[in-house]
C-alpha cells in the first residue's frame, strides 16, 4: 500500500482542496432562492393601516420588488438595522416595497419599536412567525430579495450594512 | 455548682440539633421529590401528542445549537410543532410533513439526511473504509503467510539434518 503513497497524497489533497471550496455552512444559503416567494397576507400593526389598508404580504404578482424583512422588537441587531431601513424606503419608496414582518413578538412591543425609530414603512405582524417558516428563516433579522416577477434573487441572514443593501437594490432594479 | 442541671440542657440541645436535621431532611426529601416529579425536558407537553414530538424530534430547530424541534422551547421550535400538529389533523403522513420542511429548508432541516447526492458518500464512506481495511488485511495476510512458505524452504537439507540430529540427541545427565 505504501508504495502508492503518491496516490494517497493526491487523495487525501484533492479531498483537503474538495472540503476547503465548499460554500461556507455560516452563509446560510437558502433554497428558495430562485423560486416564487411563498404568498400570504397578514395584518397590518395599526400605524400603517391608515396609509396601506387591514392587510399587507406578498401576492402571486407583485408591483414592485420587495425587499421582505423579518424582525422583533427584542432583537439587538435589528435597532441597528432599522434606521438604515428607514433611511432606504424614504430615499427608494417609489421603487421598491420595503415590508416588514414582525414575529415572535408582543404586539405592544412591535409598537413601540416603531415609534422609537419613527419606522414609515409597513409591517405586518406575525407574532407565532408562520410566514418566517413559510420562508424557511432561521432568525431574526433576515431579508429576502424579491424581484418584479415574485421570485427570490437573495437571502441575508443577520444584520445589514449600508453596501449590503446598496448592492441588493442594485440587484432587484437593474 | 450544680452540676446535674447540665445534663437536661445538654440533651435537651441534642434533641433539639436532632429535630432541626429530621426538619432539614423532610425538607429535602420533599424538594427532591417535587424535582424528581418534574417533567423529563423531552416529555411532550399536554397541548400535543406525542406523535407530534415523534415526527419534530426528526427535525432541527432552526435557531438552535444542536436541538430538535421536539426538545427545543424557542418560540420557532413550538410553531413547528405546531405546524405538525395541524398537518396530521389533516391527515398528512409523516413524509408529506417532512417534505414540508425540506422544501423551505432543505435537507439540512432532517437529523437524518437522505441517502443520495452528497449525502450518499456520507453513509457509504463507513463501508467503503470497512472495505479498504478487509482489503489491507487480507493483503497482509496472503504475504505473511507466503513469507513463512518461504523461509520453510529456503532452509537447507544440510541445516535441517544438524537441526533433527539436536532434537533427537537425547540430554546427557551430569
Amino acid at each position: 500500500m505504501l508504495r502508492f503513497w503518491p496516490i494517497w497524497v493526491l487523495l487525501l489533497g484533492g479531498l483537503f482542496y474538495w472540503g476547503m471550496q465548499r460554500p461556507n455552512p455560516n452563509e446560510l444559503q437558502s433554497v428558495l432562492v430562485g423560486k416564487p416567494a411563498p404568498a400570504f397576507s397578514l395584518p397590518l400593526l395599526e400605524p400603517y393601516r391608515e396609509a396601506f389598508g387591514p392587510e399587507m404580504g406578498i401576492g402571486e404578482r407583485v408591483e414592485k420588488p420587495v425587499l421582505l424583512n423579518i424582525w422583533a422588537s427584542w432583537c439587538i441587531p435589528c435597532r441597528t438595522e432599522a434606521p438604515l431601513l428607514e433611511r432606504f424606503h424614504q430615499q427608494y419608496k417609489d421603487q421598491v416595497l420595503i415590508l416588514g414582518v414582525n414575529v415572535q413578538d408582543k404586539e405592544t412591543d412591535a409598537l413601540k419599536f416603531i415609534q422609537q425609530y419613527g419606522l414609515t414603512f409597513p409591517s405586518v405582524y406575525d407574532g407565532r412567525g408562520r410566514i418566517g417558516i413559510e420562508y424557511g428563516y432561521y432568525g431574526v433579522p433576515e431579508t429576502f430579495v424579491i424581484d418584479r416577477n415574485g421570485t427570490i434573487l437573495a437571502r441575508h441572514a443577520g444584520e445589514l450594512s449600508e453596501a449590503q443593501l446598496q448592492g441588493y437594490l442594485r440587484q432587484v432594479l437593474q | 455548682m450544680k452540676v446535674e442541671g447540665l445534663v437536661p440542657r445538654v440533651q435537651g440541645q441534642t434533641l433539639w440539633k436532632q429535630a432541626v436535621w429530621v426538619l432539614l431532611l423532610a425538607v429535602a426529601s420533599q424538594l427532591s421529590a417535587i424535582g424528581l416529579a418534574q417533567p423529563a425536558p423531552s416529555t411532550p407537553p399536554p397541548d400535543f401528542s406525542p406523535r407530534v414530538f415523534e415526527i419534530a424530534r426528526e427535525l432541527r430547530c432552526p435557531v438552535c445549537q444542536g436541538e430538535s424541534a421536539g426538545e427545543s422551547n424557542a418560540g420557532i421550535a413550538v410553531e413547528m410543532r405546531r405546524i405538525i400538529d395541524e398537518q396530521l389533523a389533516q391527515g398528512k403522513t409523516e413524509a408529506e410533513i417532512r417534505q414540508f420542511f425540506v422544501q423551505r429548508y432543505g435537507d439540512w432541516i432532517l437529523y437524518e439526511p437522505p441517502a443520495r447526492g452528497l449525502t450518499l458518500w456520507v453513509w457509504l464512506s463507513p463501508l467503503i473504509g470497512l472495505g479498504l481495511l478487509g482489503f489491507g488485511l487480507w493483503r497482509y495476510l496472503v504475504r505473511v503467510k507466503a513469507r513463512a512458505h518461504t523461509t520453510a524452504s529456503d532452509v537447507s537439507d544440510e541445516e535441517i539434518a544438524r537441526l533433527e540430529s539436536e532434537l533427537n540427541r537425547t540430554p546427557e545427565r551430569s
